[in-house]
């Protein structure tokens, strides 16, 4: 049996949840039977408490939770975000460079998305007929299939740039006449600016 | 690798983070003026070693033992402190000088105050015990110390405090001034 000597020999034990089951059954025996050990325990409660209410008031400030969250996880994300867009751009260039199918196929969806996105409108364009893949050939070393196909015509402005010329009734001679090669026309039609094409509704050979 | 750091950074933010107010209210009361500080770097030290933490273990606990290193090494030893005799196997005294009615509510001042004026180890040791519920164990750990200390330190630490709470109750209702405990810490 515990007397009170014994359980004010182990009251922070009691109060902190340290002792052994057996022994705080002992405590808890004591404590029934004795009111003045009652009153020192419920005293050192109310140390602990006071010590729990004084400090507990303190909040971080949002300042200094931002801060941690930004220098550690935060620091980390930001990071990972950059290294996956700095991978998706080396893959895409990749892709890019080294896959004619899916430059192609980039290519094409340009275009496409060019032509919804272009503002069309009606126009007259004047300027050499060149055969495009023949330039493509003297500018880039294009391989082009001229000599077994024929040539491919396109109107080249003075300003320089060339223009593709849209399959079509009326442009079927500018397109495929080889003989109209070097030669000025003037085109009425409509223009595709970012596609740099042309839709041909009628043409003058100047 | 960015799997792993990844993972890495949720744990983090998981089991650390939510930590951060506990570190803080301690925080506080060691150093009142860098406190941010102190918790700063803390976090910092610990997601550069997070991956020595044992997720079986208590990372409040584990959070707490480097903000005692941090503050060791970069506050407390700016700051003379006379050390008070102890040792481990001390002899845990009764609760015979306090048995009167000291306590009231709205005494937050007087026990801050008291606390500041503690040896910073034990005022420690009853921070972790009292507001943070750490067991003995997990101090001892926190505190590098056998568990023996950790129970002569509350023991000790809770009548030192007592006594200053008291003792400024009486003197701001004497509106004296003070005289002693003019041991204070940053």
């Amino acid at each position: 049996m515990m007397d009170c000597k014994n359980i004010r020999e182990i009251l922070d034990l009691y109060v902190d949840g340290e002792l052994s089951p057996e022994a705080a059954v002992q405590a808890e025996t004591h404590l029934a039977e004795c009111a003045a050990c009652r009153k020192t325990v419920a005293r050192l409660n109310r140390l602990r408490q006071a010590v729990k209410t004084a400090v507990g008031q303190y909040q971080p400030p949002s300042q200094l939770v931002a801060q941690v969250r930004q220098s550690t996880v935060f620091q980390w994300k930001r990071a990972t975000t950059w290294v996956l867009v700095v991978a998706t751009v080396l893959l895409v260039a990749f892709l890019g460079l080294f896959s004619s199918q899916v430059r192609a196929t980039v290519a094409d969806g340009l275009e496409v998305a060019a032509f919804h996105l272009d503002d069309s409108r009606a126009t007259i364009m004047e300027g050499k007929l060149l055969c495009r893949d023949c330039l493509l050939k003297d500018e880039y070393g294009y391989r082009a299939m001229c000599p077994t196909r024929g040539h491919h015509g396109s109107l080249q402005t003075k300003d320089g740039k060339i223009w593709h010329i849209l399959d079509g009734d009326a442009s079927e001679e500018l397109i495929h006449n080889s003989k109209l090669l070097g030669r000025t026309v003037r085109i009425h039609g409509r223009c595709f600016r970012r596609a740099s094409s042309v839709e041909v509704d009628s043409y003058e050979v100047l | 690798m960015l799997m792993g750091w990844t993972r890495r950074s949720r744990q983090f933010e998981r089991d650390a983070l939510p930590h951060l107010p506990a570190l803080y209210r301690v925080a506080r009361q060691l150093t009142s003026t860098a406190a941010d500080d102190l918790v700063q770097e803390t976090f910092l030290r610990a997601w550069k070693y997070f991956e020595t933490f044992d997720s079986t273990t208590n990372c409040r606990a584990w959070l707490f033992r480097i903000l005692r290193n941090v503050w060791i090494n970069r506050w407390r030893k700016s700051h003379l402190e006379l050390p008070l005799a102890e040792t481990g196997e001390e002899q845990v005294e009764p609760y015979y000088d306090w048995e009167d009615e000291f306590l009231r509510d709205e005494m937050s001042a007087e026990v801050e105050h008291a606390l500041s004026d503690l040896p910073a180890d034990y005022r420690l040791t009853i921070l972790l015990a009292d507001v943070e519920e750490l067991t003995y164990q997990e101090i001892a750990r926190v505190m590098e110390c056998p568990i023996g200390t950790v129970m002569s330190r509350l023991n000790r630490g809770r009548k030192m405090l007592a006594r200053l709470i008291r003792h400024y109750d009486r003197e701001r209702s004497s509106n004296a001034k003070p005289a002693a405990f003019s041991r204070r810490n940053a």
